[in-house]
């Protein structure tokens, strides 16, 4: 007969407080609740406010594992992202975020966590062993990231360069990157400003791609990196 | 007494003279604990881990014992709500350690079912208690099927009826108990003899204690220590349901005798379940909501089996639990 196979939950044992912090977080009942709630008004919201338009709807990934990029140039951006995934993926797909913006005040980092399903990366401390439980917990096959590979939010609107961080994350594995593209939250929200106004945007999903022949190491996710920027780039072109 | 009055009349609080007598004695005990704790570091001198748990302990209780009193003085309505909130804390818990709460859906039937169970209790109506256990169980069964993904079925059921016997089933019969007049006095009483059986357990079996119980299973518990905790819990509930219980058919020794052990039994009984669940999973708290603790599970775990059986004890010797108060108040019918 076969064993029974038990596995408590990622973040078990740890108090709510370390719990919001922690990247090994997974949605409770409560939280997948608040999760498919939030972004059933995000949904709205963009349509309404945005009028936004999605290039390319069948591209998105319908299964987890995988990495959703594309260019930051506004809080917007994680918004657009995750709008269109299938809902019963909501409580598995994970934003990564700056720990230093969205975890370091407690009320901001609930929300983050409750309502985004945010997970914290930090900037300065201790990034590459975040990175790489990061890409254990990808390896596992139960979770999908939103990320954006240049760090931060472009302060002029136009592309910089992507970190090999992403390359971290998939190289060496069949986990498929989903390049994309934002245009118009620069126009709508661009940093500094307090609220978003009332602009088109408009998200082109492109094909995904895996990196599972690249070496796991500095090459490699230099390679990963920069090919996925070059695919950003021909969405944005097109 | 009315219903309202039943439900929500706090100032009833201390009609009888059981609940002010446990109120002063928890009272005056958290009052005095930090003195004990200081008495026993000067004169036991405990290590600095033992030391720092037994101050964890105690700033736990002072949460934890007028979070699980302030309800039940206050009213019936309180205790019922407070009792739910229990419930779905401990599945929580447990839903977390085990994986269950992957499965969504059965999670939230389960949750569903102890909402359903509260409710039939707060409305009086114990028909639908009894009818809602069997038929909940066998929504659970049902709802396995329907994700069409046949491996695993039997485990994430069982799972789910596990959480739902012990976690709502077992424990929403405090709630049931909030439907007597006289609830007050016996859900507190109840709770004290429980507790303080950990307790006896834990100070004789650290005194006496030479032969293991289940040394698989919990292996800190001796039999000198159950036997102990067996012998004052037994000795504390007689004295303690003389006076409850006086004037019923529970008033007589042997009975009173039969209800304390059964309270002792039990409690270390629900105790050795959560031990054996830990066990199987490989972990050693619940949680970590209550420093010095683990988790809300760990405290109240001796609770899960005991409440149905004094429940039931209760309600077959006397005229009932719950007996000329008004039925299905929300209902009605």
């Amino acid at each position: 007969m076969r064993a029974w196979h038990y596995t408590p939950a990622a973040d078990f044992g740890l108090a709510p407080g370390e719990r919001v912090k922690c990247v090994r977080r997974e949605a409770g009942l409560v939280a997948s609740l608040l999760l498919r709630l939030f972004w059933a008004l995000v949904r709205l919201y963009l349509r309404v406010w945005h009028r936004i338009r999605v290039q390319g709807l069948e591209n998105l990934p319908r299964e987890t594992p995988f990495v959703l990029v594309a260019n930051h140039t506004s809080h917007l951006d994680a918004l657009v992202l995750g709008a269109f995934l299938p809902s019963r993926l909501r409580d598995r797909v994970y934003p990564i975020s700056a720990g230093d913006t969205f975890f370091a005040k407690r009320s901001v980092g609930w929300f983050a966590a409750l309502c985004l399903n945010a997970l914290p990366l930090w900037r300065r401390k201790t990034c590459a062993r975040a990175l790489s439980e990061l890409r254990e917990r990808l390896a596992g096959g139960r979770c999908g990231y939103i990320l954006f590979p240049e760090g931060t939010r472009a302060r002029d609107g136009e592309l910089a360069g992507f970190k090999p961080g992403l390359g971290m994350l998939v190289a060496g594995t069949a986990t498929p990157v989903i390049p994309c593209h934002i245009e118009g939250a620069f126009a709508a929200w661009p940093p500094g400003k307090r609220l978003p106004r009332p602009r088109r945007l408009t998200l082109r999903v492109g094909k995904a791609v895996a990196f599972g022949d690249v070496k796991d190491e500095r090459t490699g996710w230099e390679a990963v990196a920069l090919a996925v920027r070059l695919q950003v780039q021909e969405l944005a072109a097109t | 007494m009315n219903t309202m009055e039943r439900l929500f009349g706090w100032r009833h609080a201390f009609d009888h003279p059981v609940s002010l007598g446990i109120t002063v004695c928890v009272g005056a005990l958290l009052l005095l604990a930090p003195l004990l704790i200081a008495l026993v570091n000067r004169l036991a001198r405990p290590e600095p881990r033992l030391r720092r748990e037994l101050w964890q302990r105690y700033t736990s209780w002072l949460v934890i014992a007028p979070a699980v009193m302030l309800p039940i003085l206050a009213g019936a309505a309180w205790t019922i709500l407070a009792v739910t909130a229990l419930s779905l804390a401990c599945y929580a818990e447990y839903a977390r350690a085990t994986g269950l709460f992957r499965e969504k859906l059965l999670s939230a039937l389960v949750v569903g079912g102890i909402l359903a169970l509260n409710f039939a209790a707060l409305d009086h109506w114990y028909a639908l208690f009894a009818a809602l256990v069997p038929l909940w169980a066998g929504l659970l069964v049902v709802a396995g099927i329907l994700g069409d993904r046949p491996q695993g079925y039997i485990q994430w059921v069982a799972l789910a009826l596990l959480g739902f016997m012990l976690f709502g089933a077992a424990l929403a019969h405090l709630s049931l108990f909030a439907n007597d007049a006289n609830y007050r006095p016996m859900l507190l009483m109840l709770l004290l003899c429980v507790q303080l059986n950990d307790v006896f357990a834990f100070c004789v079996g650290k005194t006496l204690g030479r032969r293991k119980l289940a040394p698989n299973t919990s292996p800190g518990k001796t039999l000198e220590g159950s036997l102990g905790a067996l012998l004052l819990t037994t000795l504390l509930a007689v004295a303690l349901g003389r006076l409850v219980f006086a004037g019923t058919a529970l008033e007589s020794w042997p009975l009173l005798v039969l209800m304390g052990a059964m309270i002792s039994v039990l409690g270390q009984l629900g105790d050795l379940t959560l031990s054996s669940i830990k066990r199987d999973l490989g972990i050693k708290d619940m949680g970590a909501l209550l420093p010095g603790h683990g988790g809300v599970l760990d405290r109240f775990n001796s609770v899960l089996l005991a409440a149905p059986a004094l429940f039931h004890l209760a309600h077959y010797l006397l005229p009932a639990v719950g007996h000329g108060q008004a039925a299905r108040i929300i209902t009605g019918g």
